[in-house]
């Protein structure tokens, strides 16, 4: 294929250019939020920043971090990741072995079972009122249980499980082990690229999640970062009430006493906030996050 | 010597039986808490659907609310805001899927023409990164990227000059879609490219070859080969979206949604009338109905596309 005809040539090179408009479009409007968020509150009412910050601070995520119920917030976040992968990994990783052990009765109809809510649901208000009957309501839980085992992560782990051979478990057992050593001893290490790529979905996915604390939770000490994003992006109060209280506390006052912060520049900061952990950790993961859909979606 | 040997096999056989009885034993055991857990979370929430057939109090809860029939159901379409949202998430979905569903497959063919490894893969991975922003940080994005004194603003009184007027973009009604529209596109069109590569990946190098040969250009080699060597893929994705369409994303119209804005979907009703006002029949009725005509879009794409391309998902 040494031949390229000149059209195609232009075509290269537009599409190379049109490749490149298309990946600044994707990060300029992040990057740009983390240029105002690092810069000064009042400068940033001018607007015009594009790349970088004009009169760079701290004081903006100096404000946000102080605050009490970020602080909250945050543990609250952080603590939802932490249980919520490792239930939702032992549950679907166990399930997922259960259905690759051969001449297991009943293996078809339970799969049935599982798979017959992706197409039929109760919607919202059925969920909600059972929750408020399970006194789920307000309960930390809800962030855990109903999301831990997901179908699809399943049957990814264990398309990933076939494709280990079974005479590996089967010389452990000769030699005496058990089912539970054989699983544990075996299994579990080999399974460990796939189980990377799903704690990594499923960290992200928690994170991430908003709505939960919209439909389930009214306590404030269970707010999540994102949710009080939302707050701060949607509710006039809400983000007037984080500024006043950094007022009284004294920590945005600029020299003459005047105010130094602004809502802009807290909502860009708590973008950041609420962004940064998946942004540093991208780049090093990167290759992880998109490894499950090859592992296994495409091979089925 | 032969009661012998049958007393042998009969010894492995029973042990045979007992370990695969042990060993299902443990299999089930495995099984056990996804089982629960989706019957608690998946199934026991079904009969609240009928709380849509009735004037649900919550205090009385569903055995014994009085039953009111398709009375709930009717008031939908009579209710403007239900019949809107119900309209409204009919013509959002249908952009979505025009707009968003060919996205990736364009993307993931420009993609594939780069032969630099290097380029290839930034593209790549920086193409990947929306998806992995919350929904309402991706709407905090664009708050700010269409603020008064932001980017978008900025790149205007650059362009037109220092007398252009800075816009309010988010209180404009007209432009409320297709900035939904956009922000799908942006967020999702990256990642949904990785699927469409690994079908292309797996085309048999040998057919562009032939088909180089035989003097088809770079074009009819992408129409003749590529494009249907990514059909089983496209097909079974296109299926699963219509499953969705009726969904609608509540995180994005909910996170768009302001005081200027009228626009609500079958999703942002059901929480506002349902969960925020305590009308659950009402709202259980309209959730109902969205389930209902989601499930029956599914089942119709399936069976077409198993008539049309022997392809199906079940």
């Amino acid at each position: 294929m040494n031949y390229e005809s000149i059209s195609y040539k232009v075509f290269k090179t537009c599409n190379i250019i049109l490749l490149f408009l298309i990946v600044v479009a994707m990060i300029f409007p992040y990057v740009n939020v983390l240029a105002y968020a690092f810069n000064d509150a009042l400068d940033s009412q001018l607007g015009g920043i594009t790349l970088f910050p004009r009169v760079w601070t701290l004081d903006n995520f100096k404000v946000l971090i102080a605050n009490r119920e970020i602080i909250n917030a945050t543990g609250v976040s952080i603590l939802r990741v932490v249980f919520g992968t490792l239930f939702a990994l032992v549950i679907q990783f166990t399930s997922a072995y259960a259905f690759t052990i051969k001449g297991l009765r009943g293996k078809t109809a339970i799969l049935m079972f599982l798979m017959i809510p992706m197409y039929f649901g109760g919607g919202l208000i059925p969920v909600y009122l059972l929750y408020s009957k399970m006194h789920m309501l307000n309960n930390f839980l809800v962030y855990v249980l109903p999301v831990s085992f997901s179908l699809y992560n399943m049957v990814i782990i264990r398309s990933y499980l076939y494709s280990i051979p079974d005479s590996l478990g089967e010389s452990a057992r000769i030699d005496g082990a058990n089912d539970f050593t054989i699983m544990w001893k075996i299994y579990v290490p080999l399974s460990m690229p796939i189980l990377a790529v799903m704690s990594l979905w499923t960290a992200v996915s928690n994170w991430n999640d908003w709505t939960t604390t919209l439909y389930f939770i009214t306590d404030h000490k269970l707010y999540t970062l994102q949710f009080i994003l939302m707050q701060i992006l949607k509710e006039g109060e809400r983000i007037a009430k984080l500024v006043e209280e950094a007022l009284i506390a004294g920590r945005a006052l600029d020299m003459g006493g005047q105010p130094s912060i602004t809502p802009q520049a807290i909502r860009y900061a708590e973008i950041i906030l609420t962004t940064l952990p998946i942004v540093i950790v991208y780049p090093f993961l990167q290759k992880y996050f998109v490894n499950g859909i090859t592992l296994g979606a495409v091979k089925e | 010597m032969q009661t012998k040997i049958n007393i042998v096999n009969l010894q492995i056989k029973n042990k045979k039986n007992s370990n695969s009885f042990k060993k299902n034993y443990f299999a089930y055991m495995l099984m056990l808490p996804a089982i629960v857990l989706t019957f608690i979370f998946a199934y026991l929430p079904m009969p609240g659907i009928l709380a849509a057939f009735q004037d649900y109090n919550i205090f009385k809860g569903l055995l014994d609310s009085p039953w009111v029939g398709m009375k709930h159901i009717k008031e939908i379409f009579q209710i403007p805001l239900m019949w809107g949202s119900i309209i409204n998430t009919v013509k959002l979905s249908v952009l979505t899927i025009v707009v968003s569903f060919p996205a990736p497959i364009i993307l993931a063919l420009m993609i594939n023409e780069v032969k630099n490894g290097i380029y290839k893969r930034t593209v790549q991975t920086l193409s990947y990164l929306p998806h992995f922003l919350s929904w309402i940080a991706v709407v905090g994005l664009t708050y700010s990227f269409l603020d008064q004194y932001g980017p978008l603003n900025d790149l205007l009184i650059l362009v037109f000059g220092v007398d252009t007027e800075r816009a309010m973009f988010l209180s404009k009604q007209e432009i409320f879609v297709p900035v939904l529209l956009i922000l799908s596109v942006w967020k999702e069109i990256g990642w949904g490219t990785i699927v469409y590569l690994a079908a292309i990946t797996s085309i048999d190098p040998m057919l562009y070859e032939a088909a180089y040969i035989d003097g088809a250009n770079r074009f009819k080699q992408h129409y003749y080969i590529t494009l249907p060597g990514m059909k089983q893929t496209t097909v079974l994705l296109l299926i699963f979206t219509l499953g969705s369409l009726f969904g609608s994303n509540f995180e994005l119209v909910y996170g768009m949604q302001n005081a200027f804005i009228d626009f609500d979907v079958i999703s942002t009703v059901v929480y506002s009338s349902g969960i925020q006002q305590g009308n659950y029949s009402m709202a259980a009725a309209i959730g109902f109905t969205q389930g209902l005509v989601a499930f029956l879009l599914t089942f119709f794409a399936n069976q077409i596309s198993k008539k049309v391309s022997q392809i199906s998902i079940w």
